[in-house]
Protein backbone atom coordinates (compact mmCIF):
# COMPACT_ATOMS: atom_id res chain seq x y z
CA UNK A 1 0.00 0.00 0.00
CA UNK A 2 3.05 2.30 0.98
CA UNK A 3 3.92 1.69 -2.36
CA UNK A 4 1.38 2.41 -4.10
CA UNK A 5 0.84 5.92 -2.04
CA UNK A 6 4.31 6.87 -3.31
CA UNK A 7 3.50 6.35 -6.44
CA UNK A 8 -0.09 8.32 -6.70
CA UNK A 9 1.69 11.28 -4.55
CA UNK A 10 3.96 11.44 -7.28
CA UNK A 11 1.33 11.20 -10.46
CA UNK A 12 -0.30 14.08 -8.79
CA UNK A 13 2.81 15.97 -7.72
CA UNK A 14 3.38 15.73 -11.98
CA UNK A 15 -0.19 16.60 -12.64
CA UNK A 16 0.05 19.69 -10.18
CA UNK A 17 3.63 21.28 -11.52
CA UNK A 18 2.47 20.90 -15.18
CA UNK A 19 1.33 23.99 -17.04
CA UNK A 20 -2.44 21.65 -18.20
CA UNK A 21 -3.63 21.32 -15.53
CA UNK A 22 -3.91 24.56 -14.20
CA UNK A 23 -5.06 25.64 -17.88
CA UNK A 24 -7.52 23.74 -17.18
CA UNK A 25 -8.82 25.81 -14.02
CA UNK A 26 -7.84 28.84 -15.85
CA UNK A 27 -10.82 27.52 -18.79
CA UNK A 28 -12.91 26.46 -16.47
CA UNK A 29 -13.02 29.52 -14.02
CA UNK A 30 -13.44 31.28 -18.11
CA UNK A 31 -16.47 29.56 -18.74
CA UNK A 32 -18.42 30.61 -15.73
CA UNK A 33 -17.32 33.95 -15.94
CA UNK A 34 -18.85 34.00 -19.73
CA UNK A 35 -21.90 32.20 -18.47
CA UNK A 36 -22.58 34.56 -16.00
CA UNK A 37 -21.48 37.75 -18.06
CA UNK A 38 -23.99 36.17 -20.33
CA UNK A 39 -27.05 35.54 -18.09
CA UNK A 40 -26.81 39.20 -16.50
CA UNK A 41 -26.66 41.03 -20.23
CA UNK A 42 -29.80 38.52 -21.22
CA UNK A 43 -31.33 40.01 -18.03
CA UNK A 44 -30.65 43.49 -18.17
CA UNK A 45 -31.05 43.46 -22.48
CA UNK A 46 -33.94 41.87 -22.74
CA UNK A 47 -35.52 41.74 -19.32
CA UNK A 48 -35.58 37.76 -19.61
CA UNK A 49 -34.98 35.70 -16.35
CA UNK A 50 -32.02 33.68 -17.50
CA UNK A 51 -30.74 31.46 -14.87
CA UNK A 52 -32.03 31.06 -11.01
CA UNK A 53 -28.86 30.78 -8.17
CA UNK A 54 -28.93 26.99 -7.93
CA UNK A 55 -29.95 26.75 -11.81
CA UNK A 56 -26.75 28.67 -12.90
CA UNK A 57 -24.97 25.34 -11.23
CA UNK A 58 -26.64 23.38 -13.81
CA UNK A 59 -26.19 25.33 -16.85
CA UNK A 60 -22.27 25.33 -16.61
CA UNK A 61 -22.73 21.22 -15.60
CA UNK A 62 -24.92 21.07 -18.55
CA UNK A 63 -22.31 23.10 -20.74
CA UNK A 64 -18.72 21.65 -19.66
CA UNK A 65 -19.67 17.80 -19.14
CA UNK A 66 -20.28 18.20 -22.73
CA UNK A 67 -17.21 20.55 -23.76
CA UNK A 68 -14.49 21.13 -21.90
CA UNK A 69 -14.62 18.42 -19.49
CA UNK A 70 -14.14 15.62 -21.82
CA UNK A 71 -11.51 18.28 -23.78
CA UNK A 72 -9.12 18.26 -20.89
CA UNK A 73 -9.93 14.75 -18.78
CA UNK A 74 -8.42 13.29 -22.45
CA UNK A 75 -5.41 15.77 -22.95
CA UNK A 76 -4.65 14.87 -18.72
CA UNK A 77 -5.22 11.36 -19.68
CA UNK A 78 -2.94 11.52 -22.90
CA UNK A 79 -0.49 13.27 -21.14
CA UNK A 80 -0.23 10.47 -18.08
CA UNK A 81 0.59 7.86 -20.74
CA UNK A 82 1.31 8.89 -24.30
CA UNK A 83 3.41 11.62 -23.20
CA UNK A 84 5.71 9.84 -20.29
CA UNK A 85 6.14 7.10 -23.78
CA UNK A 86 7.06 9.76 -26.24
CA UNK A 87 9.36 11.52 -24.02
CA UNK A 88 10.85 7.95 -21.95
CA UNK A 89 10.22 9.41 -18.91
CA UNK A 90 8.21 6.21 -18.21
CA UNK A 91 10.93 4.44 -17.82
CA UNK A 92 12.27 6.30 -14.57
CA UNK A 93 9.06 4.85 -12.47
CA UNK A 94 9.07 1.61 -14.23
CA UNK A 95 12.78 0.97 -13.32
CA UNK A 96 11.62 1.18 -9.23
CA UNK A 97 10.30 -1.44 -6.58
CA UNK A 98 6.65 -0.95 -8.36
CA UNK A 99 4.61 -3.47 -10.16
CA UNK A 100 3.02 -1.90 -13.05
CA UNK A 101 -0.38 -2.67 -11.55
CA UNK A 102 0.16 -0.37 -9.34
CA UNK A 103 1.80 2.46 -11.42
CA UNK A 104 -1.41 2.09 -13.99
CA UNK A 105 -3.68 2.70 -11.03
CA UNK A 106 -2.33 4.90 -9.37
CA UNK A 107 -2.19 7.17 -12.95
CA UNK A 108 -5.71 6.41 -13.15
CA UNK A 109 -6.50 7.76 -9.79
CA UNK A 110 -4.48 10.32 -10.27
CA UNK A 111 -6.60 11.34 -13.35
CA UNK A 112 -9.67 10.62 -11.52
CA UNK A 113 -8.66 13.29 -8.49
CA UNK A 114 -8.19 15.57 -11.05
CA UNK A 115 -12.26 15.21 -12.81
CA UNK A 116 -13.28 15.47 -9.05
CA UNK A 117 -11.33 18.35 -8.27
CA UNK A 118 -12.60 20.21 -11.71
CA UNK A 119 -16.14 18.90 -11.01
CA UNK A 120 -15.92 20.89 -7.37
CA UNK A 121 -13.67 23.93 -8.42
CA UNK A 122 -17.02 24.75 -11.30
CA UNK A 123 -19.28 23.78 -8.31
CA UNK A 124 -17.38 26.07 -5.90
CA UNK A 125 -17.13 28.96 -8.62
CA UNK A 126 -20.57 28.48 -10.44
CA UNK A 127 -22.69 28.55 -6.99
CA UNK A 128 -20.84 31.45 -5.64
CA UNK A 129 -21.61 33.03 -8.88
CA UNK A 130 -25.44 32.07 -8.92
CA UNK A 131 -25.58 33.30 -5.62
CA UNK A 132 -23.77 36.14 -5.81
CA UNK A 133 -25.56 37.62 -9.22
CA UNK A 134 -29.22 35.62 -9.44
CA UNK A 135 -31.17 36.42 -6.44
CA UNK A 136 -33.34 33.95 -6.56
CA UNK A 137 -34.43 31.93 -3.51
CA UNK A 138 -32.93 28.26 -3.29
CA UNK A 139 -34.26 25.25 -1.04
CA UNK A 140 -31.66 22.97 0.33
CA UNK A 141 -32.95 20.49 -1.90
CA UNK A 142 -31.88 22.13 -4.67
CA UNK A 143 -28.38 22.81 -3.10
CA UNK A 144 -28.41 19.32 -2.52
CA UNK A 145 -29.87 17.62 -5.96
CA UNK A 146 -27.31 20.62 -7.52
CA UNK A 147 -24.22 19.07 -5.51
CA UNK A 148 -25.29 15.56 -6.14
CA UNK A 149 -25.43 16.26 -9.98
CA UNK A 150 -21.72 17.32 -9.64
CA UNK A 151 -20.46 14.08 -7.99
CA UNK A 152 -22.17 11.73 -9.72
CA UNK A 153 -20.56 13.42 -13.22
CA UNK A 154 -17.39 11.46 -12.26
CA UNK A 155 -18.34 8.40 -13.36
CA UNK A 156 -19.47 9.03 -16.92
CA UNK A 157 -16.38 11.09 -17.27
CA UNK A 158 -14.19 8.35 -15.18
CA UNK A 159 -15.90 5.68 -18.44
CA UNK A 160 -14.36 8.37 -20.84
CA UNK A 161 -10.46 9.06 -19.38
CA UNK A 162 -10.57 5.26 -19.30
CA UNK A 163 -11.28 4.89 -22.83
CA UNK A 164 -8.60 7.33 -23.06
CA UNK A 165 -6.16 5.45 -21.41
CA UNK A 166 -7.29 2.40 -23.58
CA UNK A 167 -6.47 4.10 -27.03
CA UNK A 168 -3.37 5.60 -25.48
CA UNK A 169 -2.02 2.28 -24.84
CA UNK A 170 -3.01 1.33 -28.99
CA UNK A 171 -1.48 4.28 -30.41
CA UNK A 172 2.05 5.16 -30.59
CA UNK A 173 1.83 8.56 -30.83
CA UNK A 174 -0.12 11.17 -28.50
CA UNK A 175 -1.65 13.27 -31.45
CA UNK A 176 -3.15 10.36 -33.20
CA UNK A 177 -4.68 9.32 -29.58
CA UNK A 178 -6.42 12.80 -29.45
CA UNK A 179 -8.06 12.70 -33.16
CA UNK A 180 -9.43 9.16 -32.70
CA UNK A 181 -10.86 10.30 -29.00
CA UNK A 182 -12.17 13.14 -30.77
CA UNK A 183 -13.73 11.27 -33.83
CA UNK A 184 -15.06 8.45 -31.64
CA UNK A 185 -16.61 11.11 -29.30
CA UNK A 186 -18.59 12.72 -32.39
CA UNK A 187 -19.10 9.52 -33.68
CA UNK A 188 -20.94 7.92 -30.28
CA UNK A 189 -22.63 11.44 -30.45
CA UNK A 190 -24.21 11.39 -33.73
CA UNK A 191 -24.26 7.37 -32.93
CA UNK A 192 -26.63 8.52 -29.87
CA UNK A 193 -28.76 10.55 -32.07
CA UNK A 194 -30.08 8.34 -34.76
CA UNK A 195 -30.05 5.14 -32.94
CA UNK A 196 -31.75 6.70 -29.62
CA UNK A 197 -33.21 3.50 -28.55
CA UNK A 198 -29.92 2.36 -27.79
CA UNK A 199 -28.50 5.46 -26.85
CA UNK A 200 -28.07 4.34 -22.84
CA UNK A 201 -25.17 2.36 -23.88
CA UNK A 202 -22.86 5.01 -25.83
CA UNK A 203 -20.74 6.56 -23.50
CA UNK A 204 -21.47 10.25 -24.41
CA UNK A 205 -25.11 9.67 -23.85
CA UNK A 206 -24.19 8.92 -20.32
CA UNK A 207 -22.37 11.82 -19.58
CA UNK A 208 -26.07 13.52 -18.79
CA UNK A 209 -27.07 10.57 -16.71
CA UNK A 210 -27.18 13.13 -13.82
CA UNK A 211 -30.29 14.52 -15.78
CA UNK A 212 -32.05 11.08 -14.09
CA UNK A 213 -31.17 12.39 -10.23
CA UNK A 214 -33.22 15.59 -11.16
CA UNK A 215 -36.12 13.98 -12.06
CA UNK A 216 -39.18 14.02 -9.29
CA UNK A 217 -40.13 10.29 -10.51
CA UNK A 218 -36.97 8.98 -9.74
CA UNK A 219 -36.41 5.96 -11.91
CA UNK A 220 -34.77 3.95 -9.62
CA UNK A 221 -34.54 1.12 -12.25
CA UNK A 222 -33.16 2.98 -14.81
CA UNK A 223 -30.51 4.72 -12.86
CA UNK A 224 -29.35 0.95 -11.74
CA UNK A 225 -29.42 0.43 -15.16
CA UNK A 226 -26.79 3.27 -16.44
CA UNK A 227 -25.08 2.75 -13.27
CA UNK A 228 -24.05 -0.89 -14.34
CA UNK A 229 -23.51 -0.13 -17.78
CA UNK A 230 -20.79 2.63 -16.78
CA UNK A 231 -19.43 -0.02 -13.69
CA UNK A 232 -19.15 -2.65 -16.56
CA UNK A 233 -17.90 -0.19 -19.40
CA UNK A 234 -15.14 1.10 -16.27
CA UNK A 235 -14.21 -2.68 -15.46
CA UNK A 236 -13.66 -3.34 -19.38
CA UNK A 237 -11.56 -0.68 -20.43
CA UNK A 238 -9.38 -0.62 -17.20
CA UNK A 239 -8.49 -4.20 -17.92
CA UNK A 240 -7.96 -3.84 -21.38
CA UNK A 241 -6.14 -0.86 -20.95
CA UNK A 242 -3.74 -2.50 -18.12
CA UNK A 243 -3.24 -5.25 -20.57
CA UNK A 244 -1.74 -3.19 -23.04
CA UNK A 245 0.19 -1.48 -20.53
CA UNK A 246 1.41 -4.99 -18.88
CA UNK A 247 2.81 -6.13 -21.96
CA UNK A 248 4.05 -2.39 -23.33
CA UNK A 249 8.07 -2.84 -23.97
CA UNK A 250 10.36 0.54 -22.98
CA UNK B 1 30.99 -15.51 -2.60
CA UNK B 2 27.40 -14.52 -2.57
CA UNK B 3 25.53 -15.02 -6.51
CA UNK B 4 23.50 -11.61 -6.59
CA UNK B 5 22.46 -11.36 -10.04
CA UNK B 6 21.62 -14.86 -11.83
CA UNK B 7 21.02 -14.60 -15.54
CA UNK B 8 19.57 -18.37 -16.88
CA UNK B 9 19.10 -18.98 -20.99
CA UNK B 10 17.63 -15.75 -21.42
CA UNK B 11 16.51 -15.02 -24.75
CA UNK B 12 14.81 -12.02 -26.79
CA UNK B 13 14.75 -11.76 -30.23
CA UNK B 14 13.00 -8.97 -31.99
CA UNK B 15 11.77 -8.63 -35.71
CA UNK B 16 14.85 -8.14 -37.67
CA UNK B 17 16.46 -11.10 -35.79
CA UNK B 18 18.88 -8.96 -33.81
CA UNK B 19 18.21 -9.47 -29.70
CA UNK B 20 20.06 -12.14 -27.59
CA UNK B 21 19.77 -15.70 -27.61
CA UNK B 22 20.55 -18.21 -24.78
CA UNK B 23 22.45 -15.90 -22.26
CA UNK B 24 24.13 -17.43 -18.81
CA UNK B 25 25.84 -15.09 -16.57
CA UNK B 26 26.22 -15.03 -12.86
CA UNK B 27 27.22 -11.89 -11.17
CA UNK B 28 28.81 -12.15 -7.72
CA UNK B 29 28.67 -10.01 -4.42
CA UNK B 30 31.30 -6.71 -5.20
CA UNK B 31 31.85 -7.24 -9.05
CA UNK B 32 32.52 -4.23 -11.18
CA UNK B 33 31.02 -6.24 -13.98
CA UNK B 34 32.01 -5.34 -17.72
CA UNK B 35 29.51 -5.78 -20.37
CA UNK B 36 31.20 -5.41 -23.45
CA UNK B 37 29.94 -5.35 -26.66
CA UNK B 38 29.31 -3.99 -30.47
CA UNK B 39 26.54 -1.85 -31.47
CA UNK B 40 23.65 -4.33 -32.16
CA UNK B 41 25.27 -7.09 -30.18
CA UNK B 42 22.60 -7.32 -27.60
CA UNK B 43 24.24 -5.56 -24.25
CA UNK B 44 20.75 -2.87 -23.92
CA UNK B 45 18.57 -5.45 -24.24
CA UNK B 46 19.96 -7.74 -21.68
CA UNK B 47 20.05 -4.99 -19.46
CA UNK B 48 16.44 -3.94 -20.75
CA UNK B 49 14.99 -6.94 -19.37
CA UNK B 50 17.40 -7.22 -16.32
CA UNK B 51 15.45 -4.36 -15.12
CA UNK B 52 11.95 -5.55 -16.14
CA UNK B 53 11.60 -2.82 -19.10
CA UNK B 54 11.17 -5.64 -21.60
CA UNK B 55 9.78 -9.22 -20.93
CA UNK B 56 11.92 -12.38 -22.33
CA UNK B 57 10.85 -14.65 -24.75
CA UNK B 58 12.18 -17.53 -22.20
CA UNK B 59 14.64 -17.91 -19.72
CA UNK B 60 14.50 -15.18 -16.59
CA UNK B 61 16.71 -13.32 -14.45
CA UNK B 62 17.06 -13.65 -10.81
CA UNK B 63 18.42 -10.68 -8.50
CA UNK B 64 19.09 -11.55 -4.37
CA UNK B 65 16.96 -14.72 -5.54
CA UNK B 66 13.97 -13.06 -6.88
CA UNK B 67 12.66 -12.98 -10.26
CA UNK B 68 12.40 -10.39 -12.15
CA UNK B 69 9.34 -11.39 -14.19
CA UNK B 70 7.73 -12.93 -11.18
CA UNK B 71 8.59 -10.70 -7.96
CA UNK B 72 9.71 -7.70 -9.41
CA UNK B 73 9.31 -5.08 -6.24
CA UNK B 74 11.03 -7.74 -4.23
CA UNK B 75 14.00 -8.20 -7.31
CA UNK B 76 14.17 -4.15 -7.61
CA UNK B 77 14.03 -3.12 -3.85
CA UNK B 78 17.85 -3.04 -3.68
CA UNK B 79 18.66 -2.03 -7.51
CA UNK B 80 19.35 1.00 -9.04
CA UNK B 81 19.49 1.52 -12.74
CA UNK B 82 20.41 3.78 -15.42
CA UNK B 83 18.85 2.38 -19.07
CA UNK B 84 20.25 3.77 -22.27
CA UNK B 85 19.46 7.94 -21.58
CA UNK B 86 19.35 9.49 -18.42
CA UNK B 87 15.82 10.14 -18.14
CA UNK B 88 14.11 12.91 -15.93
CA UNK B 89 10.79 15.50 -15.66
CA UNK B 90 11.70 18.91 -17.50
CA UNK B 91 9.18 20.49 -15.86
CA UNK B 92 10.45 19.47 -12.25
CA UNK B 93 13.81 21.16 -10.50
CA UNK B 94 16.82 18.07 -10.46
CA UNK B 95 15.86 18.31 -6.60
CA UNK B 96 12.41 17.58 -7.01
CA UNK B 97 12.92 14.70 -9.75
CA UNK B 98 15.08 12.82 -7.12
CA UNK B 99 12.36 13.31 -4.73
CA UNK B 100 9.82 11.83 -6.96
CA UNK B 101 11.96 8.26 -6.58
CA UNK B 102 12.91 9.00 -2.91
CA UNK B 103 9.00 8.06 -2.35
CA UNK B 104 9.53 4.29 -3.09
CA UNK B 105 12.24 4.14 -0.29
CA UNK B 106 11.31 4.89 3.17
CA UNK B 107 14.84 5.30 4.57
CA UNK B 108 15.76 7.94 1.69
CA UNK B 109 15.27 11.28 2.96
CA UNK B 110 16.38 15.28 2.01
CA UNK B 111 19.93 14.66 3.16
CA UNK B 112 20.19 11.86 1.31
CA UNK B 113 19.11 13.14 -1.30
CA UNK B 114 21.53 16.37 -0.99
CA UNK B 115 24.29 14.00 -0.17
CA UNK B 116 23.57 11.84 -3.96
CA UNK B 117 23.50 15.77 -5.51
CA UNK B 118 26.92 16.71 -4.27
CA UNK B 119 28.13 13.37 -4.62
CA UNK B 120 27.58 13.65 -8.68
CA UNK B 121 28.50 17.73 -8.48
CA UNK B 122 24.97 18.63 -9.05
CA UNK B 123 24.47 19.98 -5.75
CA UNK B 124 24.82 23.76 -7.73
CA UNK B 125 22.17 22.98 -9.94
CA UNK B 126 19.35 21.04 -7.39
CA UNK B 127 16.46 24.10 -7.93
CA UNK B 128 17.21 24.57 -11.92
CA UNK B 129 14.80 22.10 -14.60
CA UNK B 130 16.80 19.61 -16.28
CA UNK B 131 15.24 21.25 -19.22
CA UNK B 132 17.68 23.48 -19.25
CA UNK B 133 20.81 20.75 -18.42
CA UNK B 134 23.42 19.70 -20.76
CA UNK B 135 23.35 15.85 -22.19
CA UNK B 136 26.89 15.38 -19.20
CA UNK B 137 24.76 17.12 -16.52
CA UNK B 138 21.26 14.67 -17.41
CA UNK B 139 23.62 12.53 -17.04
CA UNK B 140 24.43 13.14 -13.79
CA UNK B 141 21.13 13.49 -12.17
CA UNK B 142 21.20 10.20 -13.76
CA UNK B 143 23.86 8.61 -11.86
CA UNK B 144 22.20 10.18 -8.95
CA UNK B 145 18.99 8.59 -9.12
CA UNK B 146 20.55 5.30 -9.64
CA UNK B 147 22.60 5.16 -6.36
CA UNK B 148 20.26 7.34 -4.40
CA UNK B 149 18.14 4.25 -2.30
CA UNK B 150 22.20 2.75 -1.39
CA UNK B 151 21.35 0.42 -3.46
CA UNK B 152 23.05 -3.34 -3.33
CA UNK B 153 22.97 -3.63 -7.05
CA UNK B 154 23.92 -1.06 -9.84
CA UNK B 155 22.72 -1.41 -13.21
CA UNK B 156 24.49 1.07 -15.74
CA UNK B 157 23.90 1.09 -19.29
CA UNK B 158 26.66 3.55 -20.73
CA UNK B 159 27.04 5.66 -17.71
CA UNK B 160 29.78 7.82 -18.87
CA UNK B 161 27.84 9.02 -21.99
CA UNK B 162 28.31 12.71 -22.43
CA UNK B 163 30.63 13.47 -19.37
CA UNK B 164 33.83 15.78 -19.65
CA UNK B 165 36.88 13.92 -18.19
CA UNK B 166 36.56 15.19 -14.92
CA UNK B 167 33.32 13.79 -14.68
CA UNK B 168 34.35 10.38 -16.03
CA UNK B 169 37.14 10.54 -13.57
CA UNK B 170 34.92 11.46 -10.62
CA UNK B 171 32.38 8.58 -11.43
CA UNK B 172 34.90 5.82 -12.57
CA UNK B 173 35.86 7.18 -8.42
CA UNK B 174 32.22 6.96 -6.91
CA UNK B 175 31.70 3.41 -8.65
CA UNK B 176 35.20 2.38 -7.19
CA UNK B 177 34.15 3.84 -3.70
CA UNK B 178 30.86 2.08 -3.33
CA UNK B 179 32.18 -1.50 -4.67
CA UNK B 180 35.16 -1.36 -2.43
CA UNK B 181 33.71 0.37 0.63
CA UNK B 182 29.93 -0.55 0.68
CA UNK B 183 30.17 -3.82 -1.15
CA UNK B 184 27.97 -2.52 -4.41
CA UNK B 185 27.59 -4.97 -7.43
CA UNK B 186 28.23 -3.37 -10.44
CA UNK B 187 26.67 -4.41 -13.83
CA UNK B 188 28.60 -1.89 -16.72
CA UNK B 189 27.93 -1.69 -20.33
CA UNK B 190 30.28 1.00 -21.84
CA UNK B 191 31.77 1.63 -25.44
CA UNK B 192 34.35 3.72 -23.52
CA UNK B 193 36.89 0.48 -23.61
CA UNK B 194 39.52 2.53 -21.72
CA UNK B 195 37.97 3.00 -18.90
CA UNK B 196 35.75 -0.44 -18.60
CA UNK B 197 39.80 -1.24 -17.87
CA UNK B 198 40.35 0.53 -15.23
CA UNK B 199 36.78 0.37 -13.64
CA UNK B 200 35.95 -2.94 -14.01
CA UNK B 201 37.17 -6.41 -12.11
CA UNK B 202 35.09 -9.00 -14.66
CA UNK B 203 34.53 -8.56 -18.09
CA UNK B 204 32.09 -10.59 -20.33
CA UNK B 205 32.07 -9.95 -23.79
CA UNK B 206 28.39 -10.23 -26.33
CA UNK B 207 28.53 -10.65 -29.93
CA UNK B 208 25.71 -11.02 -32.26
CA UNK B 209 23.39 -11.69 -29.00
CA UNK B 210 25.21 -14.57 -27.54
CA UNK B 211 27.77 -14.61 -24.63
CA UNK B 212 31.26 -15.35 -25.74
CA UNK B 213 33.16 -15.26 -22.79
CA UNK B 214 33.33 -14.04 -19.05
CA UNK B 215 36.89 -13.43 -17.66
CA UNK B 216 38.63 -11.22 -14.84
CA UNK B 217 40.18 -8.22 -15.64
CA UNK B 218 43.62 -9.07 -14.21
CA UNK B 219 43.54 -12.78 -15.93
CA UNK B 220 42.34 -10.89 -19.60
CA UNK B 221 45.35 -9.26 -18.88
CA UNK B 222 47.92 -11.57 -18.24
CA UNK B 223 47.41 -12.42 -21.79
CA UNK B 224 46.33 -9.35 -23.47
CA UNK B 225 48.30 -5.72 -23.26
CA UNK B 226 45.33 -4.45 -23.32
CA UNK B 227 41.44 -4.78 -22.71
CA UNK B 228 40.77 -3.55 -26.36
CA UNK B 229 43.20 -6.20 -27.63
CA UNK B 230 41.34 -8.62 -25.98
CA UNK B 231 38.19 -7.59 -27.10
CA UNK B 232 38.92 -7.25 -30.74
CA UNK B 233 40.55 -10.44 -30.34
CA UNK B 234 37.24 -12.14 -29.25
CA UNK B 235 34.90 -10.18 -31.52
CA UNK B 236 37.22 -11.34 -34.68
CA UNK B 237 37.43 -14.82 -33.79
CA UNK B 238 34.01 -15.37 -33.36
CA UNK B 239 33.41 -12.86 -36.49
CA UNK B 240 35.18 -15.49 -38.17
CA UNK B 241 33.95 -18.78 -36.74
CA UNK B 242 30.12 -17.20 -37.77
CA UNK B 243 31.55 -16.11 -41.27
CA UNK B 244 33.24 -19.53 -41.89
CA UNK B 245 29.95 -21.64 -40.41
CA UNK B 246 27.79 -19.62 -43.22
Amino acid sequence: MAVFQAALVNEIEKLYKKKKALVAVLLALAVIVIGQLAIVGVRSGFGLRGAGSVEFPMLVLSVVVNTILPLFTALVAIDSFSGEFSQNSMRITLTRPVSRFKIFTAKITAIALFILAMLFLLLFFSMLAGFIFNTNSATWVSVFQTVFSYIVSLLPMLVLALGVVLLANTFKNGISVFFVAILLFIGLKVLGVLFSQYSSLFMTTQLDWYNLFLINSFPLGKIIRQFLIMLGSCIMLFTAGFYLFDKKEF
Amino acid sequence: MEKIIEIKNLTKLYGNGRGIKDINLDIFQGDIFGFLGPNGAGKTTAMKIMTGLIRPECGDVTIFGHSVTEEYELAMEKVGCLIETAESYSYLSAFDNLKQLARYYPDVDHKRIDEVLELTGMIKYKHEKPKKFSLGMKQRLGLAAAVLSRPKVVILDEPLNGLDVEGMIAIRKLIQHLAEQEQTTFFISSHLIHDVELTCTRIGVIYDGKMLNVESTPNILKNYATLENYFVSEVERNGRVSSCAS
